[in-house]
């Protein structure tokens, strides 16, 4: 960790320059774009100290999926909670705090205010700098917390809200170069896994079906136009639910792990086979798995392999920072606060946000 | 110091300041408030959504004032009820303030506050107690669409008093100014207390006032008026000096009802 050694003057030495101590500086981060409500405190961008994240999965469960309005009651339960067991367990104080980073989007709106509206409230009582950051610059930079990234890179974002391959030319320099035309992977599983009877969310009970099972219904891989990077896996949910209504016509109990296989095999051939391609084409120089979906042993494995085949490095982040998580927000933000790219208090929770235009 | 000095009370805290604001309504609302006195005010209507101007409001109020977080007594919030959305950016911004400057926080009902700021604008204007009966019914209203109201009742009398005779709720304005026009009308005792919707009085309300007004010989009256911020920090002042303060953890807005997804689980849990 060179990046933040204070060698010879600056020449961009500023007036509002802060002395670091030498500890190095604490952002803390707080995330709140879905259901979990989380707080970080990191060092320097990398050196995770806390990391709290409060699932509100048991609340969703039984309504069959996240409820917006429930989801923001409950940030609001929490929010200072978290926020003050994120500072306990990093052993660290309020005045020790020395800016706050925050999601600004995308994710539910209402969601989001919340998290906002702690973070400002924060960054303004304690007079410390802002930054609103985009939540998937945080899973991509996620990575950041695990390993050094070598640029360009390929992130591959697959998660319950997105499935996007992302360039970066260079550090914080984003380019979208696919993204899913409908569902999102972690969509598509959670639908699938409704057909197959499993409990909300089912993404995880389809992986491990699919693991398990000794046979497959081979099923159709949707690769669109031959240069497209993009995704669509409507016609994948749609190929598994007609399988599954066909064998009910017939009286027979449809093959639920042969299908999960397909299901999986086809996602995964699709998503991993884009993922290389792009990064051939762009000459990357390492390939950055993230998201929630990137805890799916099917893909992890996968992925492994062909990255291996083509000698192209490859960082996941271990499971608890691909899920949401605020210790990811704190990593990208950190490119920001090194940059002294502050937000105002005036910083606006966006629903649809642009990966791209927040690039450094 | 004074054995007095430790005690807490009024007279050894002489200056009780507070930071008071409201987002429960279409108006951003916020004040500061010093043994409840209004000692200064902002109220703006420029974006709905409340969450983008709030700090910035809020440490400009405080700046221009002289005033930092450890110079306030504790920070006051509009509970609710109203927008939800709405609530839960002051409520959010409240906690969070609250804990991070270690001050206390005082919560009050959004309804009270909209209903007392009216009472001090009528008695501001001159309207006396005395030239309307002995005692009126002070009767706030927030609109909650489809008909509806959040709304509550509080007895205001010429001595000063202030009462609260209904909870927060949500209701119906057709049927609540009419069941609140028979039951003034047949108040017993000291003869008809006068009775004064206020707030939020738009079409909707003004139409189901008037029809109310046809069944009774009471006076039913309006004053369309914004959310007070110096009322939320009153409300809170009364609390702060009667040692009451909430659990800046556990507090959370007063939406009156359940969510959707809730009422229709727990309508479907019991068989509807
Ligand atoms: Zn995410």
């Amino acid at each position: 960790m060179s990046e933040t050694t204070n060698t010879a003057a600056s020449p961009s030495d500023h007036i509002e320059n802060q002395e670091l101590p030498d500890s190095g500086y604490l952002l803390l981060a707080i995330e709140t774009s879905c259901d979990e409500t989380s707080v970080a405190v990191v060092r320097n961008g990398r050196e995770v100290l806390s990391n709290i994240i409060s699932s509100q999965i048991d609340t969703h469960r039984q309504f069959g999926g996240v409820v917006p309005e429930i989801a923001s009651r409950k940030h609001v339960e929490s929010m200072t909670l978290i926020i003050e067991e994120a500072l306990r367990e990093a052993q660290v104080e309020l005045p020790d705090i020395d800016g706050i980073a925050v999601t600004q989007g995308p994710g539910l709106i209402g969601a989001l205010l919340v998290g906002v509206v702690a973070a400002k409230s924060l960054a303004m009582a304690l007079d410390v700098p802002l930054i609103g950051t985009h939540h998937i610059a945080g899973h991509i930079y996620a990575n950041h917390l695990v390993g050094d990234i070598l640029y360009p890179a390929i992130a591959l974002v697959v998660s319950g809200g997105h499935t996007e391959i992302v360039l970066l030319e260079s550090e914080g320099k984003f380019r979208m170069i696919g993204r899913t035309r409908d569902d999102a992977v972690g969509e598509a599983y959670d639908k699938v896994a409704r057909a197959l009877r499993f409990p909300y969310p089912g993404g995880p009970y389809v992986d491990r079906l699919a693991q398990e099972a000794t046979e497959e219904v081979v099923l159709p891989r949707s690769w669109l136009e031959p240069d497209s990077y993009d995704f669509s896996f409507s016609g994948l949910k749609s190929a598994v639910l007609a399988e599954i209504n066909r064998s009910r016509m017939k009286g027979e109990t449809p093959e639920f792990s042969a299908l999960a296989r397909g299901f999986q095999q086809s996602v995964i051939d699709v998503v991993t086979g884009k993922a290389i391609k792009a990064a051939k084409e762009f000459g990357a120089r390492q390939m950055l798995l993230c998201g929630g979906v990137a805890a799916n042993k099917g893909l992890r494995t996968k992925l492994t392999e062909l990255c291996a085949e083509v000698g192209l490095p490859l960082l996941i982040p271990p499971n608890k920072l691909c899920t949401d998580n605020a210790a990811m927000i704190a990593a990208a933000a950190d490119m920001k606060w090194r940059r002294k790219q502050f937000s105002s208090l005036d910083l606006k929770a966006e629903a649809v946000m642009s990966l791209e235009e927040w690039s450094v | 110091m004074s054995t007095q000095d430790r005690t807490g009370n009024s007279e050894s805290n002489p200056n009780v300041t507070i930071l008071a604001f409201d987002t429960s309504t279409a108006a951003f609302a916020a004040a500061i408030v010093r043994d409840g006195v209004r000692l200064d005010a902002t109220i703006s209507f420029t974006e709905r959504n409340h969450s983008v101007k709030l700090l910035s409001e809020i440490k400009e109020l405080l700046g221009r004032n002289g005033l930092q977080g450890k110079d306030l007594d504790a920070i006051a919030v509009g509970q609710g009820p109203g927008s939800y959305t709405g609530v839960r950016i002051a409520v959010t911004a409240a906690k969070t303030l609250a804990w991070t400057w270690g001050k206390p926080l005082i919560g009050v009902s959004s309804l009270e506050a909209l209903a007392l700021g009216a009472w001090s604008e009528l008695r501001e204007n001159g309207t006396d107690v005395a030239e309307l009966g002995e005692r009126a019914w002070i009767v706030p209203l927030m609109d909650a669409r489809r008909g509806q109201v959040y709304t509550s009742r509080y007895l205001v009398d010429r001595t000063g008093s202030w009462e609260r005779a209904d909870g927060d709720g949500i209701r119906l304005i057709e049927d609540w100014s009419k069941q609140l026009g028979h039951q003034a009308a047949s108040a017993d005792g000291k003869g008809s207390p006068s009775v004064w919707f206020v707030g939020e009085i738009g079409a909707t309300q003004q139409t189901a006032i008037e029809q109310a007004q046809l069944e009774t010989d009471v006076r039913l009256r309006t004053l369309a008026c914004e959310m007070s911020a110096v009322a939320v920090g009153q409300l809170a002042g009364i609390r702060y000096r009667q040692g009451e303060r909430d659990d800046v953890h556990g507090f959370v807005p007063n939406y009156t009802q359940l969510a959707e997804a809730e009422a229709k689980l727990l309508a479907v849990s019991r068989g509807e």
